[in-house]
């Protein structure tokens, strides 16, 4: 199944993003292998010369690192995927912030609003 | 990779051209029971229905003989046409070969064909026409060809060696003029095929300008005897030999650098 | 040597009719480039001239270094517009033809491709559709192990599902060695796979860029510019 990709933003940025989402999330745990770049690239349906920019840059960025022979591996370093978690976190938080914030609610609402949303989530399982 | 193109010129033809042959053959044998019964000569006796089914097998051999050899033109034509200049010349031209190789392979599978197709004619006819007297006068006739042999010796073999390597040019000048006409004909926009006609007629005519001036005047002098006559003979067929050696080699060389410099696939 | 392919001040002209102008261009190994542009650009006449089916009025063409010819015709594999398959063939023969001409040619691929999608080695071209026909030529040229592919509107007139199985093929056939020219006006289909590319507008060159440059810093996509940049 391809990967949605838009067009008109460098490819190699959103995979680099997807594959940061799949490490938060957990899909990819810390310390697992990846798949090769050709596999990834068959998956997500792109250039293997984009997916390789994409590593690249996920290898300086310090999340993934590889290993000569044997291939590359997520980070065994917990702390790391944390911040960047949170990051994502801060940036959608941010986000809702801003558009709560302009459809005119004031802090105090926000949060109660949120506390409700939370419970009926719970409770819808 | 010139074997490989021989084998694929070679299948795509042979389709056509083996049935054919086949039938011929087929044909030639059912002809010779009814000759053999006597089928073919009218009298009362002859039962009517055996004679119509010899009648339309002897008229059916003819048009397949006709068929064959226009058959051989068309096919020839065609597969030089389509091979080279339609659609599949995107795929012949991609092929890593030499043009030459393109070239050489189609003329020697033209020139199988019209020699097989030859054979299988004139074989077909002797197994029609073989029995008891024509083997006789047909021994005879081969008799008196050694005693011309010996009588003449070498120069005799000599006589017939040039006269085969002459056939043998002649035919493949002529499919080379083909293939030149096909190639000029094709750079014409529309009717391309009568642009080929009228390329191809217009070298005939040139080459008949150019042998008439060399020729013509000739034959005129005293008939001679036999042996001063093969001596003219001679020399008439090399020269003969050399025209259409020089002939052939302009017409290839012509395709050649039309195909090489000129092509240009829709 | 590290351009598959280079253009030097490549003129040609055809009576009535400037084909390219002065074209000078490099592509560089191991990438998957577009070659864009309308129709009477000088697409066709540029992916002629690389295939040895043309030659230059001026100028020079470079296929790895050569000029275009025998040897290039080697590591060259070319899938034109047209279906160019001998009629008269079955899918068997036609395999075994490219198998016995090309030494990079990859039978057990080949198979492998025509059973996934489906189709009998022993049907004979002739009655097969127009569809099916493309696809065998397609999986003709991808099986063989080239060093330039040269793609002429490879998706064209396929459905979606084919269209995505033929990118899917291009970018697993790649390597490093290999390079993938594609021809196409589906533009928006193709330029996820795309490293870079080559905009021709009347026999030249108008614009030669990666495709991440062009996101990068025109912020559309390569499909955006090109309706942009060629508005009738």
């Amino acid at each position: 199944m391809a990967w949605e990709l838009k067009s008109d933003r460098p490819i190699y940025a959103q995979l680099v993003e997807r594959i940061e989402l799949m490490v938060v999330s957990g899909l990819y745990p810390p310390g697992c292998k990846l798949p090769s770049v050709r596999d990834l690239a068959a998956e997500a349906a792109v250039n293997p010369n984009t997916m390789q920019r994409a590593m690249s840059q996920l290898e300086r960025s310090g999340l993934i690192f590889s290993q000569r022979t044997s291939g590359r591996f997520v980070t065994e370093d917990k702390e790391k995927i944390e911040e960047i978690k949170k990051s994502y976190a801060k940036e959608i938080s941010d986000e809702y912030l801003r558009r709560m914030y302009k459809l005119g609610f004031t802090s105090t609402q926000i949060a109660a609003f949120l506390d409700r949303m939370i419970e009926e989530s719970e409770q819808n399982g | 990779m010139l074997g490989k193109l021989l084998k694929y010129e070679i299948k795509s033809t042979a389709r056509v051209f083996l049935p054919i042959y086949g039938l011929i053959i087929a044909l030639a044998l059912l002809n010779k029971f009814f000759i053999a019964n006597n089928t073919y000569v009218y009298s009362n006796s002859t039962n009517k229905a055996m004679q119509i089914a010899a009648t339309v097998s002897m008229m059916t051999y003819v048009a397949f003989i006709v068929a064959l050899f226009v058959v051989t033109l068309v096919v020839l034509i065609r597969r030089f046409y389509r091979n080279l200049l339609g659609d599949e010349g995107y795929l012949s031209f991609t092929l890593p070969v030499s043009i030459h190789s393109h070239i050489d392979s189609k003329l020697i599978v033209t020139f199988m064909w019209e020699a097989l197709s030859l054979i299988v004619a004139g074989f077909s006819i002797f197994i029609m026409t073989i029995n008891g007297n024509t083997m006789q006068s047909f021994s005879k006739f081969c008799m008196g060809i050694s005693e011309v042999y010996e009588k003449y010796g070498p120069l005799a073999h000599q006589l017939t060696a040039e006269a085969i390597i002459f056939v043998i040019l002649s035919m493949l000048a002529c499919i080379l003029q083909i293939y030149a006409s096909i190639v000029i004909g094709n750079l014409s926009g529309k009717h391309k095929m009568l642009a080929s006609f009228g390329v191809f007629i217009g070298f005939g005519i040139v080459q008949q300008i150019i042998l008439s001036n060399v020729y013509g005047g000739r034959f005129g002098k005293n008939i001679m005897d036999g042996e001063s006559f093969a001596y003219f003979m001679r020399t008439e067929l090399i020269s003969m030999i050399i025209f259409s050696l020089v002939f052939a080699a302009v017409f290839y060389f012509i395709t050649d650098w039309m195909l090489r410099k000129k092509l240009n696939i829709e | 040597m590290d351009n598959i392919m280079e253009c030097r001040n490549l003129v040609k002209y055809y009576p009535g009719c400037l084909a390219l102008n002065s074209v000078s261009l490099a592509v560089p190994k191991g990438q998957i480039v577009g070659l864009l542009g309308p129709n009477g650009s000088g697409k066709t006449t540029l992916i002629k001239l690389m295939n040895g089916l043309l030659t230059p009025t001026s100028g020079e063409i470079l296929v790895n270094g050569m000029k275009p010819g025998v040897e290039t015709k080697r590591i060259v594999s070319y899938l034109p517009e047209r279906t160019y398959l001998n009629d008269w063939m079955d899918v068997k023969t036609m395999t075994d033809f490219f198998g016995d001409f090309y030494k990079d040619f990859r039978k057990d691929k080949a198979y492998e491709m025509l059973q996934r999608l489906g189709i009998n080695p022993k049907d004979r071209l002739k009655t097969m559709s127009k569809g099916t026909k493309e696809k065998v030529q397609l999986i003709l040229v991808m099986s063989r192990e080239a060093e330039l592919y040269v793609l002429d509107e490879p998706i064209g007139g396929v459905d979606p599902a084919t269209r995505d199985y033929i990118l899917n093929t291009i970018i697993s056939n790649y390597s490093e060695n290999a390079t993938v020219i594609i021809s196409t006006h589906l533009i928006s289909d193709v330029e996820k796979i795309l490293d870079g590319v080559i905009f021709i507008n009347k026999g030249s060159i108008v614009l030669t860029s990666t495709v991440d440059d062009i996101r990068e810093n025109e912020g559309k996509s390569v499909d955006a510019l090109f309706r942009e940049v060629f508005k009738c």
